[in-house]
């Protein structure tokens, strides 16, 4: 019985490459020792200089919170193996991190943009994707609102259809953008 | 190039045609984007896709679900989300932690206490702030009598979704005298915005005390004559027993958490498995039933509601007094780290993942909604049963649309 009641560190960390991710996971599913069935949580993670992708797991041989941390993916070409092997309902934890941070999991057969629309190009949770109506972080000095940080795979690119209303000031980086979207797509 | 131009005809998917189709249709206007997408989207013989939403009533929100039929037979089906997405996790970045508070509230919009709680618990993890006593037990008093009331629309919306509106008035009015003794509390009836960092937002008062009593008085009645309107009516029971079954392996490698997990058999509930607040102390059953299909997903709510009686009874016996507030500054800056909590609620383990890179904005609020990964599960449940049955399904496993697109 606990006196005083707080939260507690009762979370175990680990850090691992991509590389290891399908190895580690298999193991921590499978082995007899650890049997973490069940997967509580999956996230992606912009830290600014590099992606993450965070793993929770549950056994009902601990009472400790397993987390896996995938970290040292690149801002530029993040990709990291899928879990959908081990736990299909990662598909779609898979496919958020992919439509908010553009985190490739290469196996998930499902990998589409889940909240945004298909012809949507950036991606909004990451670090450097700031909103419009930002006072408290915006330099103030522009508008990056829909700048493409990460270029999906050829084939899937697709033209912009809106463009943001911005203000008349911008209206000149507003043109170079949309030049620079149509060399993109033709 | 007038490759951009070419979009799917709407007679044969597999044919490219020059004419725009608009966002109502059930074929999406441009090339497949995954593989899955590809296969699902190539019909043979006999098959057609219809769009389920996003506004119709049964799908609990704005969800819309592209089911392949054949037949009354459904074969495949594609759900489509993002109609509700806000950004919420966007939007908490881009606040201070007490707004993220408020940022939550909405996402589980029928039991709001539990999303509320994912940013103050997580930054009390963060702060290893001792919270006390009197504040646990207010909100284990919240918590559990948020989820009596969602319970009680979640069979009423089962009965609605099978056609019977009867129930559905029923679970309103029961959850109806929760909400507004709710509002007594904390002053609004559906986005309390009640925790805090530290504690709860103000004591109890004698409104919320009275109508609490009064409501505790009659309420094992009320449940028994619900009970009565619908565990033995003949049609509730035909469309719903048999239907949907869920193994054990399947809910696990579906992530699957909350009541469609534990109507397997799996007696995973986070007030035991992972002890939060004062659950400890408190005497309470995990109940699990082992058909794991839509009936035993409706009788093990009307359990559960059971339990979170006996809970609130206990709370209000062993109440202790003192402030509800610990010592907190206005401006909080949480020390840097990285927390994972989690907390039942109605529909299942609902989790965070904060981190903080030691200012008063959170660096990353990462919200684990269950009913975003409940509703996977249509995918394995719905192939093979008729239209009609896909409602009573997705009922049983309790979306709310809200938390799922964030």
């Amino acid at each position: 019985m606990t006196d005083s009641v707080r939260q507690k560190a009762d979370t175990t960390e680990i850090w691992i490459g991509a590389k290891d991710v399908t190895d580690v996971m298999r193991t921590l599913h499978d082995d007899e020792q650890f049997r973490f069935e069940l997967l509580a949580d999956i996230a992606g993670v912009d830290t600014g200089s590099e992606m993450w992708v965070v793993y929770h797991l549950y056994s009902t041989l601990t009472p400790d919170w397993l987390r896996v941390i995938c970290a040292g993916l690149s801002r530029e070409d993040p990709r990291v193996p899928s879990v959908t092997f081990l736990w299909k309902g990662a598909e779609w934890g898979e496919r958020e991190a992919y439509d908010m941070f553009g985190i490739i999991f290469e196996g998930n057969r499902d990998l589409r943009r889940i909240y945004m629309p298909a012809d949507y190009v950036s991606f909004p949770l990451r670090k450097d994707f700031l909103l419009p109506d930002d006072a408290a972080r915006s330099p103030g000095e522009g508008f990056r609102h829909v700048e493409q940080t990460h270029q999906p795979a050829e084939h899937f690119r697709q033209p912009v259809l809106r463009q943001s209303k911005l203000g008349s000031s911008s209206a000149a980086a507003l043109d170079e953008l949309a030049a620079d979207t149509e060399k993109a797509t033709s | 190039m007038t490759e951009t131009t070419r979009v799917r005809s709407l007679d044969d998917p597999d044919v490219f045609v020059e004419t725009p189709a608009t966002i109502f249709d059930a074929v999406p206007p441009y090339p497949p984007r995954s593989e899955r997408e590809a296969e699902f989207y190539h019909l043979d013989d006999g098959e057609m896709l219809i769009n389920l939403g996003p506004q119709h009533p049964s799908t609990h929100g704005v969800l819309r679900v592209v089911l392949k039929i054949d037949g009354e037979k459904v074969v495949d089906l594609d759900p489509v989300l993002g109609y509700l997405h806000r950004g919420v996790e966007k939007i908490c970045e881009n606040g201070d932690w007490h707004h993220a508070i408020s940022n939550c509230d909405p996402l589980e919009y029928v039991a709001s206490m539990f999303s509320e709680a994912m940013p103050v618990l997580s930054a009390e993890k963060l702060l290893d702030l001792e919270v006390p006593r009197r504040a646990e037990y207010i909100r284990v008093l919240c918590w559990e009598l948020n989820r009596v009331a969602s319970h009680a629309l979640f069979m009423g919306w089962l009965a609605l979704d099978l056609g019977g509106l009867t129930p559905v008035l029923w679970g309103f009015i029961e959850r109806d005298e929760i909400v507004e003794m709710l509002a007594a509390l904390t002053g609004q009836r559906l986005l309390f915005n009640y925790l805090r960092i530290g504690g709860v937002n103000r004591d109890l008062n004698h409104d919320f005390l009275s109508r609490l009593g009064d409501w505790m008085s009659r309420a094992g009645n009320q449940i028994e004559q619900s009970t009565r309107l619908l565990n033995e009516n003949e049609i509730f029971v035909r469309r719903t027993a048999g239907l949907g079954v869920l193994d054990r392996e399947t809910a696990l490698r579906l992530c699957m958490s909350g009541p469609p997990l534990r109507a397997t058999g799996i007696p995973y509930d986070v007030r035991r498995a992972h002890p939060y607040s004062v659950y400890p102390e408190l005497e309470f059953d995990i109940p699990t039933r082992t058909e794991g299909d839509s009936y035993a997903r409706y009788l093990l709510h009307i359990d559960e509601v059971r339990e979170s009686i006996r809970i609130i009874d206990q709370v209000l016996h062993e109440m202790p007094d003192g402030p509800v507030m610990a010592k907190v500054p206005r401006l909080i800056r949480i020390p840097p780290g990285r927390a994972f909590i989690a907390i039942e609620s109605p529909r299942g383990q609902y989790a965070c993942y904060a981190m903080s890179d030691g200012s008063d904005q959170p660096f990353r609020l990462r919200i684990h909604d269950p009913s975003f990964f409940n509703l996977q599960a249509v995918g394995v449940l719905m192939p093979g049963n008729l239209i009609a049955d896909t409602m009573a399904i997705m009922a049983s496993l309790d979306p709310i649309m809200g938390g799922i697109d964030k």
